[in-house]
């Protein structure tokens, strides 16, 4: 198997993809969805709001004209980086472009990661407990109506099952949205036979390609063989290798726990996993199991809460610096004051102050800094962009021209970063879905779509 | 009095999905992994981050590459793209661990 790592970033190796070629894989895998840039890209309305279209095509590019040229199945989950059916539309207008301008025909399994609000309404009115995924106040213990009614847009992420459904089909590939980055790696292997527990083992050791490898630099291929009872990880280019401290410390990554890790279906569990070095730049492993449990998958859903203007102002008059919360508070203070009559319309200023506490927050544990400057990022959210327009830009005025003691600085209190000062940043959205989805049938909520390309 | 910089090769943080860091801690030394094994504790994860004893989600190990790691609920009002939020991709968060004392 070669794992192309993420698809979109334009880091794919021309190079790496060719060394790999003379291991002679089955398939080409990789991801391309992902939830941690945060909820704006799922509440996005643009096509490719993460790395923009070059780069997305460049990558498919060498996967498709690789997978095409030698015969490999690929799987690929797109959609940058939500996983959205507009962001996986803008995926497929790229598949068009490179199967036309290379003259290549593609018979692919389109899988969409969209759940429909209807679909989910008839859940919880059927008496469904669509559970939260984690013990916070921010998300409903079970999900609401009005919390599918709230949302932008809900996306899910399948598991191995609907891409083993497609593959009984004579298909070029397969092309999800939002999926379990590890079900993608499991289908295939699966689909012939191979043991859950070690098939998911293989997707958590390389669904992020060379992160597994040192030096772990992302975005560049890795390299499985699998066997009945293990598998062996290389990275095809030679300047890298797999060590049993990179292999293994990848279980690390991005997950709450080590050893067990919830997948729809099932845990998989490494507390016996073996590693074994085979060679200078190749691990052997084994070991994993899988645990089963309830079917669920994860949907995913994100809220409109408003309207963001942002201004930057730096400081760097001692003075102000020394003086700074006891400023901002009146700063704050008469913001209330100045807009309490725009109830009942709603909006929130917050303050981050570089060079104080704008990182770790309420972990911040330097109680008095000593700065020699600061600044500050002026992030309202309004209930319409007009508003926190408005806002933002008293507030920066307040900031310019408010006393403080010991000022000297009759002409502005601050350096203004930006021309205009005050940049409005759109729709704000914040995850408002974080549930498990319990399933009788893996394949239920995903739409499948057989299409050839180039399309029509 | 050492501090777990001065022990640990790697430290690091990331999200474990929007609501949860998690940071990771690797030794190139098995003295200083136990020591940091042996002397962890939810309530010492929830003074470093000031958060409720409840929201640590729990300390895990494996010994064999000599790694450990922390698991915590983000404090209030911080979860990935809320409008306090600093850190969008958790991956600044790794900084109150790396001055645990022993």
């Amino acid at each position: 198997m070669l794992q192309s790592s993420w698809m979109g970033y334009g880091n794919i190796s021309r190079r790496s993809i060719n060394e790999a070629l003379k291991w002679d894989p089955h398939l080409i895998v990789g991801q391309g969805t992902s939830t941690d840039p945060g909820p704006g890209y799922l509440g996005s309305d643009k096509m490719y709001p993460y790395h923009g279209v070059e780069s997305l095509k460049r990558d498919f590019q060498l996967s498709l004209t690789t997978a095409y040229e030698n015969g490999l199945l690929f799987i690929h989950s797109t959609g940058p980086p939500s996983g959205s059916d507009l962001q996986l539309e803008g995926s497929l207008q790229v598949i068009d472009e490179i199967t036309k301008e290379n003259n290549m025909k593609l018979h692919i399994a389109v899988i969409s990661g969209e759940i429909s609000k209807d679909y989910l309404k008839q859940k919880i009115s059927q008496e469904e407990k669509i559970e939260r995924l984690v013990d916070t106040p921010r998300l409903n213990k079970y999900l609401t109506l009005k919390d599918v009614d709230r949302a932008k847009r809900i996306v899910a992420q399948m598991g191995p099952e609907p891409i083993m459904k497609v593959l009984d089909q004579k298909i070029d590939g397969v092309i999800t949205g939002r999926a379990l980055d590890i079900g993608l790696h499991m289908a295939y292997p699966l689909k012939h036979g191979f043991d859950k527990g070690l098939v998911a083992q293989l997707g958590k050791t390389i669904e992020c390609g060379t992160l597994c490898a040192v030096p772990p630099t992302g975005a560049d291929n890795i390299f499985a063989w699998l066997r009945n009872d293990h598998f062996l990880v290389r990275p095809p280019n030679p300047d890298k290798k797999c060590t049993i401290m990179s292999v293994a410390g990848h279980a690390f990554y991005e997950r709450p726990d080590i050893t067990k890790e919830l997948n729809p279906g099932g845990y998989l569990d490494i507390s016996d996993a073996k590693y074994e070095q085979v060679d200078e730049r190749t691990v052997k492993v084994s070991g994993g199991k899988w645990i089963p449990t309830e079917y669920s998958i994860k949907i995913e859903g994100v809220a409109l809460i408003g309207y963001r203007t942002i201004s930057i102002v730096g400081i760097r008059d001692p003075n102000l610096v020394s003086n700074i919360d006891e400023f901002l508070q009146k700063v704050k203070n008469q913001v209330k004051e100045r807009f309490k009559d725009k109830s009942p319309l709603k909006y929130n200023l917050v303050f981050q102050t570089y060079g104080k506490n704008a990182v770790l927050g309420p972990s911040e544990f330097i109680v008095k800094p000593n700065p020699h400057e600061l600044g500050i990022v002026i992030n309202v959210i309004a209930d319409n962009q007009k508003l926190a327009h408005t806002i933002c830009a008293f507030t920066r005025g307040r900031i310019f021209f408010n006393d403080y003691p010991k000022k000297t600085t009759t002409a502005g209190n601050v350096a203004v970063l930006f021309s205009p000062g005050d940049v409005d940043l759109g729709p704000v959205y914040n995850w408002n879905i974080w549930h498990a989805l319990k399933l009788d049938n893996p394949c239920e909520p995903f739409e499948v779509k057989i299409i050839d390309f180039p399309r029509g | 009095m050492k501090t777990l910089s001065d022990l640990a090769k790697i430290i690091r943080s990331k999200n474990a999905g929007p609501f949860m860091t998690t940071v990771d801690i690797f030794f190139d030394n098995r003295e200083s992994y136990l020591k940091i094994r042996d002397s962890l504790t939810n309530e010492k994860i929830s003074q470093l981050y000031n958060i409720p004893i409840k929201d640590v989600i729990g300390i895990f190990y494996l010994d064999i590459v000599m790694g450990i790691k922390v698991t915590f609920i983000k404090p209030p009002g911080m979860a990935s793209g809320d409008q306090e939020c600093t850190d969008i991709f958790g991956s600044n968060q790794h900084v109150p661990l790396m001055n645990f004392k022993l």
